[in-house]
């Protein structure tokens, strides 16, 4: 076993099997030596922090310059049809002016996008201040701002949006989290729960380029409950041309799922049949409100779980410490959170490789 | 940490982007320039010319390629867009769930104590509102007991004890049990505050109802407070003039928090706040353990121990840990730290094994000449 070739002291790294001397630097690079140096690594694991306001930036900036590519081409080609059409006086001068208050309106709208696009600049340049301020003196601060963006970041995951916002306005961190990038996604959310999706269609239809490139199915999804709803009020007409017409470009991938689906014609929703019950159940769609959460994260660059599950579970394990866990059970609620909190196992501390090294230090060593 | 090369390349992002928006802007007046002008046109002529005119602009537009314009600064736009988040890829961790292990949290219990955090804080609004959206009612029973010990402190604030004095009466023998002084504290900054404020009578008096049953424990600082009588009114000239330092004040407030907090069973710090520093500090090793052990994400995933340990600052080490000299296993509960009667300390299952598991059979402690018997250890706790 890998942990009992772990070397007892740097003397023996040389003759030790590479991957424990791996481990060991490893172990060594975060020893609690220097405070800056603790500062530089812990500021390493804010690439959602920085990530997500450039992704929203990044959009805004796509959308707008579409926006005006659109509007100059349909204007242009407009031109070119006026030209090729005989006109009169009149319909020319009319068709020109429209134009030009079109072209006005063109003008206002990127405008209000560069504005915006301002805005969300001026977000990201907050976030990068923020962490350049983080200083080993304001520490206690820094720290306790984190701790609230981490809550915010759990909130608005789980859809607490009130008290997210709450939470940001009272500590003024509202350039630190990303309240209305989540709003967007409240929308859709909020239409699933209440059994719409075209909310959420006309989120994929938005963000069509990347979800194709990260390979993602949640489109087909919406379609397949969509077709299942139908089939569930018995509309099997339209169902089927429904699949004809949605269902059908996805066959060349996903073939089975749309057998799958389609079966449901044969069985109706009050089916008893377990593979095909399963799909009319309304778990269904929770389902695809986690899907379209986890879709939402990856596109803007954010970790699946919510920062403060990560952050948790990373400070249970580090905390558990075999032999005080047991000691403090009894006295702190910390140590009670910390069982009640893993249904499973977190992580413990190993046994062996501590106390080699506190055996080290504390052989002979008299207490009396 | 090193966040100019960062800022730049955020800078280069945002010149470009103005650099584009101001393209379109000028294209689209350009443009807006060419029909205006047609048209004018168009109206000074008399007769059928219209046609001519817009032909000529038609070929006036192709001539601008409005679109091939905007390519050249949108093309560098977008360079700068793609490499930032490369830079930050590069700079930072780029997934930093890569060390999280799929075990679910138990969503009400972190509901709990997210709602407890917010109470422990004061935050009692915050932690209404939270309880109140995520539905979880029982949450609230944390609030009672917060609510009272900021209703303490605040008293406190503005220079009014009586609060914390009820408190510290009503708990006055489990206070006791603790070995806390907070009590006399009170009442000696209580004592002062009246010979400050009422003179020396009122503060005799009050010296003999309150401060008289802590004679027997404490007559030194008694005995100093009685000599403060003598120095009414110019208390700030006199040895003493270190009893009206407001340090008192804020000094008390936060062993009272303290104490309050023992006292209802809870942790004077948030576990949440203390439990994610842990997890910030923690987590750069997790991670580095991660990016060694990739490729045996299997064994990362099934694996019961940490094969590092996972350093931590001296704040969140909680209690000190024995592991035994000789077996070098960690001392458990069922396996305690003893100590031989020579001063040295073996865990129990040393002893039993180099005793033979006979209690009266005298063995030779492993690290001095001592001879000695299980029955004269005893058990330590640390």
């Amino acid at each position: 076993m890998e942990v009992e070739a772990l070397p007892n002291g740097n003397s023996a790294t040389a003759a030790a099997p590479p991957s424990a001397a791996l481990l060991e630097a490893a172990a060594a690079g975060t020893a609690p030596s220097s405070k800056l140096n603790q500062l530089t690594e812990s500021l390493k694991l804010e690439h959602q922090f920085l990530r997500v306001p450039f992704e929203h930036y990044k959009k805004t900036i796509r959308a707008n310059h579409r926006a005006v590519e659109k509007e100059m081409s349909a204007v242009i080609s407009c031109v070119s049809d006026a030209a090729d059409r005989d006109l009169s006086r009149d319909d020319a001068v009319q068709h020109l002016n429209s134009l030009v208050s079109r072209l006005q309106g063109l003008k206002r709208k990127l405008e209000e996008g560069s504005r915006s696009e301002c805005l969300q600049a001026q977000r990201c340049k907050a976030r990068l201040d923020h962490l350049e301020s983080a200083d080993t003196e304001n520490l206690t601060e820094w720290n306790s701002t984190r701790l609230k963006r981490i809550l915010v970041d759990y909130m608005l995951r789980m859809s607490y949006y009130g008290t997210a916002v709450k939470l940001a306005e009272s500590s003024n961190i509202q350039d630190l989290v990303d309240l209305d990038v989540f709003h967007e996604a409240k929308k859709v959310i909020d239409a699933l729960q209440n059994r719409e999706v075209a909310p959420a269609l006309g989120w994929c239809a938005e963000n069509k380029s990347r979800l194709k490139k990260s390979k993602s199915k949640f489109e087909f999804q919406l379609r397949l409950q969509e077709f299942i709803e139908l089939v569930r009020a018995e509309n099997n007409m339209r169902a089927i041309t429904y699949a004809r017409k949605y269902l059908a470009p996805w066959g060349s991938t996903h073939m089975k799922e749309l057998q799958h689906v389609m079966a449901t014609l044969a069985f109706r929703s009050n089916t008893e049949c377990t593979t095909y019950k399963a799909l009319f159940e309304p778990k269904q769609w929770d389902y695809l409100m986690d899907q379209f959460k986890q879709e939402f994260c990856k596109l803007y660059g954010m970790t699946l779980e919510p920062l403060l599950n990560i952050y948790l579970q990373a400070g249970l394990s580090a905390l558990k410490t075999p032999y005080p866990l047991c000691w403090l059970l009894k006295k702190w609620p910390r140590k009670t959170m910390a069982k009640s909190l893993a249904r499973g196992q977190v992580w413990s501390v190993s046994t062996r490789t501590w106390s080699r090294r506190i055996s080290r230090k504390s052989k002979c060593s008299r207490l009396i | 940490m090193e966040l100019n090369s960062i800022k730049d390349a955020f800078d280069r992002v945002t010149k470009k982007q103005k650099l584009s928006s101001s393209k379109s802007q000028e294209v689209i007046e350009r443009i807006c320039l060419e029909i205006e002008q047609a048209l004018s046109r168009i109206e000074l002529t008399s007769q059928l010319d219209q046609k001519s005119i817009l032909a000529e602009l038609k070929m006036k537009l192709k001539e601008i390629s409005p679109l091939g314009q905007l390519e050249g600064t949108q093309k560098e736009l977008n360079i700068a867009l793609s490499k930032y988040p490369k830079l930050l890829e590069k700079s930072f961790s780029p997934d930093i769930s890569k060390a999280h292990r799929n075990i679910d949290f138990d969503v009400h219990t972190v509901n709990h104590i997210i709602a407890g955090h917010f109470y422990r804080e004061g935050l009692f609004d915050l932690g209404d509102c939270f309880v109140d959206e995520a539905g979880e009612p029982e949450a609230a029973d944390k609030k009672s007991p917060f609510l009272e010990m900021y209703h303490i402190l605040e008293a406190m604030r503005s220079l009014d004890l009586e609060p914390a004095l009820t408190w510290a009466g009503v708990n006055h023998e489990k206070l006791e049990q603790n070995g806390s002084d907070i009590e006399l504290k009170l009442h000696r900054l209580q004592f002062m505050e009246i010979l400050q404020k009422s003179g020396r009578d009122e503060a005799l008096k009050y010296a003999r109802t309150f401060l008289a049953p802590f004679a027997s424990k404490h007559m030194a600082e008694i005995q100093k407070l009685m000599a403060c009588l003598l120095w009414a009114g110019r208390l700030d000239s006199s040895p003493y003039f270190e009893l009206l330092s407001p340090t008192h004040w804020d000094k008390l407030s936060e062993v009272l928090a303290r104490q309050f907090c023992n006292l209802i069973g809870q942790s004077y710090e948030s576990p949440l706040s203390v439990t994610i520093a842990a997890g910030v500090q923690g987590l750069p090793t997790l991670l580095k353990l991660m990016s060694v052990m990739t490729g045996k994400k299997q064994e990362w995933q099934s694996m019961k121990q940490l094969p590092v340990p996972v350093d931590l600052d001296r704040e969140f080490q909680f209690h000190s840990i024995f592991v035994c000299p000789v077996s070098r296993d960690q001392a458990s509960d069922e396996n305690p730290p003893m100590l031989l009667s020579c001063g040295h300390v073996l865990c129990k299952q040393s002893i039993t094994k180099l005793s033979k598991n006979n209690s009266t059979r005298p063995f030779k402690c492993p690290y001095c000449p001592f001879e000695v018997q299980v029955a004269q250890c005893r058990q330590l706790y640390f």
